[in-house]
């Protein structure tokens, strides 16, 4: 596996990041409210 | 009126101190025994172990938390326990060396590792030749090493940065990889990367591995492991890998180990950090005349036993998903629990390996921050049933267990990163899962990015606010 350029840019790029940062912060709501959590 | 003793207060024990306190404090007493007046937080130890976050960032006093949570603090550590119906009491002592007894009717264990850097010669911070980042003191030192390393590549000269595990039994890898790469962006950004070449040691049985057996997620149609995602950061990056590899000992230039063959080999270096084998933190176990009853309470390295099936074979045990305690209670002694670090695992997630010649490789299984949290939790909770209603209603086991990992790769805001690793369950589970991860894999998930370092920044943010009981606490997942 490598990192494309296109992936490079992303990962840096604020616009998308932001966005990412959106969805990871409900991925985890959504994993521990999946979990447990007793 | 019921009595509740804490031992330690990391993320398991002042987890379980502030619920405790919240539900119990005013009618009951809750006391907890700490080597320190404060809490640090951990995960944030690898910015300081790089000059970019002031120690004091990382803590608060425990003191005026307590206050408001009517829970009792008592700085010391704990030197004997008596679990023998009747007679149950915890003997500390005191920073002045006054000791204390503490009775209690309910005791939760969660003093954390001891770092075992006697386990290999050469290795640790004071005796030995390394540095550490698994206390604060520790990661001030290895600031203050790593700051003179820097002073050393501004003035021409070339060096060998090691980091990784100094034990073949260590654990913790994930806060050695953040330390690693945080040093890489580090010296980018102060344009001395290419005098420092940087190697990642590690016992783990492959790269990626952290302890957790690695992880694999559904990227664009393919699984991809967490093996081939770090292996493309390292390569990315120029840092070098050494895998399998159970260090033997060090001496001032040299890292001696032993790999997966067999086969003794040296890395040679300028500057390591390398963590310990945690060991249970030792203390006298005495029944009602003053027998010796550890082997009721822990293990041969001193964990404390819970509710978990002990001594599976690897085989067995990656099929029995119940052989991992749910409520981390001492069989023996019922109102003894364990939380964190102190609880005894019953293997490790990761394939064990023995070398021809004896030697154990294992990566220990993580028992860290937000799986310490949970166990402090679910503890917590289960004691305040006991008082409250007899019997518990709460269980939790690392097969059932949600955690997400935020592994930094540069604080920055503006150009940093993290990788963020959401595992669910962290132990797999192949009855519940039967794909070949044994992992929920709409749930667990692997990302790289800016948005990574906003998320570890929120978290140190978000849990310095929890951990100090402020409003809403309850709210932020631990």
């Amino acid at each position: 596996m490598r990192f494309t350029r296109r992936e490079k840019f992303l990962m840096k790029f604020h616009p998308y990041q932001l966005w990412r940062f959106i969805v990871l912060n409900l991925k985890i709501l959504k994993a521990v409210d999946h979990s447990k959590r007793s | 009126m019921a009595k509740v003793v804490i031992l330690g207060a990391g993320f398991a024990g002042h987890t379980a101190a502030l619920y405790l306190g919240s539900r119990l404090g005013k009618d009951h007493e809750v006391t907890v025994v700490n080597r320190y007046d404060y809490f640090g937080f951990v995960p944030s130890w690898v910015w300081v172990g790089v000059g970019h976050m002031a120690p004091e960032k990382t803590t608060f006093k425990l003191r005026p938390v307590y206050d408001r949570m009517h829970v009792r603090l008592v700085v010391g550590k704990a030197t004997e326990i008596h679990p023998d119906v009747g007679d149950q009491y915890v003997i500390a002592e005191k920073e002045g060396g006054e000791t204390v007894r503490l009775d209690y009717d309910y005791l939760v264990v969660a003093t954390g590792p001891k770092l075992n850097f006697a386990g290999t010669p050469g290795l640790g911070p004071g005796s030995g030749y390394t540095y550490s980042i698994c206390t604060l003191p520790h990661a001030v030192q290895a600031r203050d090493k790593y700051l003179e390393v820097v002073e050393r590549l501004k003035r021409g000269e070339r060096l060998r940065i090691v980091i990784g595990t100094g034990h073949g039994g260590a654990t913790c890898q994930g806060a050695g990889f953040e330390y690693l790469i945080n040093i890489h962006k580090d010296l980018v950004k102060k344009g001395l990367r290419e005098r420092a070449s940087l190697t990642w040691l590690s016992n783990e049985p492959a790269l990626g591995d952290f302890g957790v057996g690695g992880v694999w997620v559904r990227q664009k149609g393919r699984f991809v492991s967490s093996e081939e995602f770090i292996r493309a950061i390292f390569e990315e990056y120029g840092i070098a890998w050494e895998v399998q590899r159970a260090v033997q000992r060090v001496d001032e230039k040299v890292i001696y180990w032993e790999d997966r063959d067999g086969r003794y080999g040296e890395t040679p270096y300028d500057f390591a950090m390398l963590i310990p084998q945690f060991t249970g933190v030792p203390m006298k176990y005495l029944g009602k005349n003053g027998e010796d009853v550890a082997a009721k309470l822990t293990n041969k390295a001193g964990f404390i036993l819970t509710d978990g099936i002990y001594g599976l074979p690897y085989e067995e045990l990656v099929k029995t998903p119940d052989a991992w305690p749910a409520v981390y209670q001492n069989p023996s002694y019922p109102n003894i629990f364990a939380a964190g670090i102190a609880f005894a695992p019953p293997g490790p997630i990761s394939v064990p390996h023995v070398t021809p010649n004896g030697t154990a490789i294992v990566a220990t299984a993580p028992r860290t921050g937000m799986v310490s949290g949970i166990i402090g939790r679910v503890v917590a909770l289960n004691i305040v049933d006991l008082i409250m209603r007899g019997r518990m209603t709460h269980r939790e086991r690392m097969t059932e267990m949600f955690a997400s990992c935020i592994a930094s790769m540069g604080d920055s805001l503006w150009d940093g990163a993290a990788v963020v690793i959401n595992v669910y369950p962290v132990v797999p589970d192949r009855t519940r899962y039967p794909n070949e991860t044994g992992r929920d894999l709409g749930i667990t998930y692997m990302e790289m990015g800016l948005s990574g370092a906003w998320m570890k920044r929120m978290i140190h943010e978000t849990f310095m606010w929890k951990l100090q009981g402020r409003p809403g606490w309850t709210i932020i997942p631990e």
